[in-house]
């Protein structure tokens, strides 16, 4: 009763689970023939990956730390897509999330005690995160611009934005020519858990089970809800429907924005071009995969780090590129958007 | 509470034996019908003789469709007969029926919008070859024969319903029906339009054909037909009476089986020199451009009961969002003394206004929210820290007593999987239970039994009683008459009459709702 229903029961769930299932290995089988045809042996090709995430503790926290902004990135879509609203933008608020958190570093100035130092910079990465999806948002409630078309074509604004710093203002002048910006001081950095791994890692699991919880048990969750499946009746309810949508917005924004943030203050060190780049539409992927669920879609964000970290795999020993798993991806997206996620028929329920 | 079953099965009113008679064109007799668990027909007759107008009544869900789709062929019964002229017949499929002379007229009328009339007529009575000079030549001279208005090369898009109707029946007439089954036929006109239509059915019968009116409406089952059969459940509570042998009151406990209340009678307590509502020259745009209704005065005094007549289509839909701030407006309308923008739902909403609208699977529905979430969309809810308290919630709804006034279905339900009338339901029993100061219902008893009807308009007149200004659209003038203080009438755009709902009478109503006064 309290939870907004949206499978019939458990049954349907598993069938759900199963289909997921049969999605991903059917991707994995295509693919494979696709390693054929390029001359790789798909079963070397996939041992290769597998082993590069399963090496050693190192390879296995590449894929946590790669996690972090793909299950940011998915969040900033599923908090939009509870409203009815499309955010291709995660990309985009990616890198102003990391422009925010380098910005803050700047401006304080190593002057800070390094938790505060971090807190600031984390608060301004979602900030301009959330500013930058709010362009998307005012645009929407101003002039009726559909806002999966303009937070896409924002993200291309925001590498503009991030190579005219990087060439410019922010350029560092011991980078011997290479256009990026200083690196981050130790207490501009996020502490290390081991190796590679940083205390991000314990932050975005919990942040996706609060924003679960915020969607399926607050009022802002339920209007959000009632928003996204029929807007005519939010609107008749006397719901703040632009504000809504704001909301929801500017929460994804700020949420990958924070992503953006942590990958900056976590790994990055330094802001350089092509940065993150992919990052924002890999999350929309898992967030699709798992039909915009928070909690799912960590699950899923695991899922395509693995992808993603494995593909070095593939790179080393199949002599592949590395892009060569964005077709896994994509095959693994059309695959879930097919078949994936088809409704049942007995989903529709009977009237009584 | 009496069951009107038992009783009629003691004392038979006009049980005639049951071979039979001479004058019988349709007979079906004991006729059942199951749909899994469900008898949907139980032992059921229908005796119609030639010449004849037989009203079959009944509730929503009583079995009255289901007799007439196994009379039609579409449905196959488990057991019973049919015969015509006293064969027995075995009515397979709708062209067998057909072919035996009945022909139906189904609710959702069935011709092809973008061809004349002409030309769906020939669609359903296949000559050998198809001559459009031929075809525009015998509809014209049956229209003429059965009395119908009808121009043959007139594009049906361009009809009305009424008259898309009586397309619809000369065409059951041509292919040489001789029973006509009308399937509520009157559920979407206007009153000049019934009287055409009850016009053409007399047509129908002087011409010694018979007509099968299925109809919920006493009145017009009273006013015409000779005799009637009544259905409820399934089960046969009446066979063939002629009219005058029940009054009213036993026609409505045979249909709905128990009495039912009266009509309250207006609430009579309007509060002098407090408003609920003002509308002060205010012109509503249509969804097309132009004005769907131009400079409208209109005044609802607190704990006023005010009913909106008009023919369908006359301004009831954008009165109804202009005044809950759902659509664009000029002019003034205020809510309580406090004003309305146009296309703020909110400042309507804070107002005190709450609505139940016209359709409410569209534009209230949220696939996914059960009844009680539903129940929630109109209402701040209690919360427990940052989250809704939904259990606090059905503790407050569940005392609610509209939900068992109106019958309403369980709170766990989804609202989406409701049938329309529970849908109704919801919305109807939310909207008074609700601390409105202002309730516009649009068709507030559409799809209900008449037991709901009653129950719901007895709760809108205790909320005047309690203060509350009530603007009440219907398309069902007794309704109007019975229940409201006042009535305005709308009728292209304006608004065309205020009047006392105790001067006035269906007759003058119905007039100005055409224009006509």
């Amino acid at each position: 009763m309290t939870a907004i229903s949206t499978a019939a029961d458990t049954g349907e769930r598993w069938n759900a689970a199963a289909r997921l299932a049969s999605v991903l290995i059917a991707s994995l089988v295509v693919f494979g023939l696709l390693l054929v045809a390029s001359g790789a042996n798909p079963l070397s090709g996939y041992s290769a990956m597998w082993s590069s995430i399963t090496r050693d503790s190192t390879a296995f926290g590449d894929v946590l730390i790669r996690t972090v902004p793909y299950l940011l990135g998915a969040l900033a879509v599923s908090v939009p897509a509870r409203a009815g609203l499309f955010n291709i933008g995660g990309e985009g608020q990616l890198l102003l999330g990391a422009i925010g958190a380098m910005a803050m570093a700047n401006v304080l100035d190593q002057g800070l005690p390094r938790a505060l130092t971090l807190v600031f910079m984390m608060s301004a990465g979602g900030a301009l995160g959330a500013s930058w999806a709010m362009i998307a948002a005012a645009l929407r409630a101003l002039a009726g611009v559909n806002e999966a078309i303009s937070t896409l074509l924002l993200n291309y604004l925001a590498t503009l934005l991030l190579g005219w710093l990087v060439f410019g203002r922010w350029k560092d002048p011991k980078s011997t020519g290479f256009p990026r910006t200083r690196p981050l001081a130790d207490v501009e950095s996020l502490p290390a858990l081991w190796g590679r791994v940083h205390i991000g890692v314990l932050v975005v699991v919990p942040l996706a089970v609060m924003i679960a919880k915020a969607l399926r048990s607050t009022s802002w969750g339920f209007r959000l809800t009632v928003l996204g499946r029929n807007p005519e009746a939010a609107r008749r309810s006397g719901f703040h429907t632009t504000g809504l949508a704001l909301s929801a917005l500017a929460t994804g924004g700020a949420l990958a924005g924070l992503g953006g943030a942590i990958q900056l203050a976590g790994v990055e060190s330094s802001l350089r071009p092509g940065i993150m780049s992919g990052y924002g539409f890999t999350a929309v992927l898992a967030a699709w995969m798992v039909r915009q669920s928070p909690l799912k879609a960590i699950a899923s964000s695991l899922l395509l780090a693995a992808i993603a970290i494995g593909g070095n795999g593939l790179k080393i020993r199949e002599g592949l590129s590395a892009a060569s798993v964005n077709i896994l991806m994509a095959i693994i997206l059309l695959a879930v958007l097919g078949w994936g996620s088809r409704p049942t028929q007995s989903s529709k329920g009977a009237t009584a | 509470m009496t069951d009107l079953s038992v009783t009629f099965d003691r004392n038979p009113i006009d049980r005639r034996a049951l071979e039979p008679a001479a004058s019988d064109v349709l007979m079906a007799s004991d006729i059942t019908v199951r749909f899994g668990d469900v008898v949907a027909n139980d032992r059921v007759s229908l005796r119609v003789a030639a010449g004849e107008i037989h009203a079959l009544l009944g509730e929503n869900g009583a079995g009255k469709s289901t007799l007439m789709k196994v009379l039609y062929g579409v449905n196959a019964p488990e057991s019973g007969t049919i015969s015509i002229d006293g064969v027995p017949v075995t009515m397979s499929s709708p062209a067998v029926a057909r072919s035996h002379g009945i022909g139906m007229v189904f609710q959702d009328l069935r011709l092809v919008p973008a061809l004349t009339v002409a030309e769906n007529v020939a669609v359903s009575t296949p000559s050998e070859r198809y001559s459009h000079r031929r075809a525009i030549r015998s509809v014209s001279e049956s229209a003429e024969k059965f009395g119908i208005a009808v121009s043959p090369t007139t594009v049906v898009r361009n009809l009305s319903l009424a008259e898309r109707q009586q397309v619809e029946i000369l065409r059951v007439l041509m292919s040489g029906a001789r029973v006509v089954i009308l399937d509520e036929p009157t559920s979407a006109l206007a009153p000049h339009e019934v009287e055409a239509l009850f016009a053409t059915i007399e047509g129908i019968r002087s011409r010694g054909l018979s007509v099968v009116l299925i109809t919920h409406k006493l009145r017009e089952a009273r006013a015409t037909c000779d005799r009637l059969s009544v259905l409820r459940g399934g089960k046969q509570i009446v066979d063939a009476a002629t009219p005058d042998t029940l009054d009213d009151d036993q026609l409505v406990e045979a249909m709905v089986g128990r009495t039912v209340a009266e009509l309250a009678g207006p609430p009579n307590a309007r509060q002098v020199g407090l408003l609920a509502l003002r509308l002060s020259s205010v012109t509503i745009g249509a969804d097309r451009g132009g004005a769907a209704l131009s400079d409208v005065d209109l005044e609802v005094g607190r704990g006023e009961l005010v009913g909106v007549a008009g023919v369908a289509g006359s301004g009831q839909r954008e009165l109804y969002e202009a005044v809950l701030g759902l659509r664009s407006f000029t002019g003034r309308i205020e809510i309580s003394d406090q004003v309305v923008r146009p296309n703020y739902p909110r400042t309507a909403r804070a107002a005190g206004a709450v609505g139940v609208c016209e359709d409410p699977v569209a534009d209230e529905v949220v696939a996914g929210l059960d009844v009680l979430q539903t129940f929630g969309l109109g209402a701040p809810l209690p919360r427990r820290g940052l989250s809704i308290d939904w259990s606090m919630a059905e503790e407050r709804v569940a005392k609610l007593p509209e939900l068992r006034n109106l019958n309403v279905a369980s709170l766990d339900r989804g609202v989406a999987t409701l049938s329309g009338g529970n849908i109704q339901r919801v919305f109807y029993a939310r909207a008074l239970a609700s601390d409105a100061k202002l309730l516009v219902l649009a068709y507030p008893s559409r799809g209900l039994d008449i037991v709901t009807v009653r129950a719901g308009l007895a709760m809108v007149r205790d909320r005047c009683r309690q203060g509350v200004g009530v603007l009440m659209i219907s398309e069902d003038i007794d309704e109007l008459l019975g229940v409201c203080d006042r009535i305005v009438v709308l009728h292209h755009g304006r608004l065309v009459a205020s009047v006392a709902a105790s001067e006035s009478d269906r007759q003058s109503i119905g007039q100005m709702m055409v224009g006509a006064v």
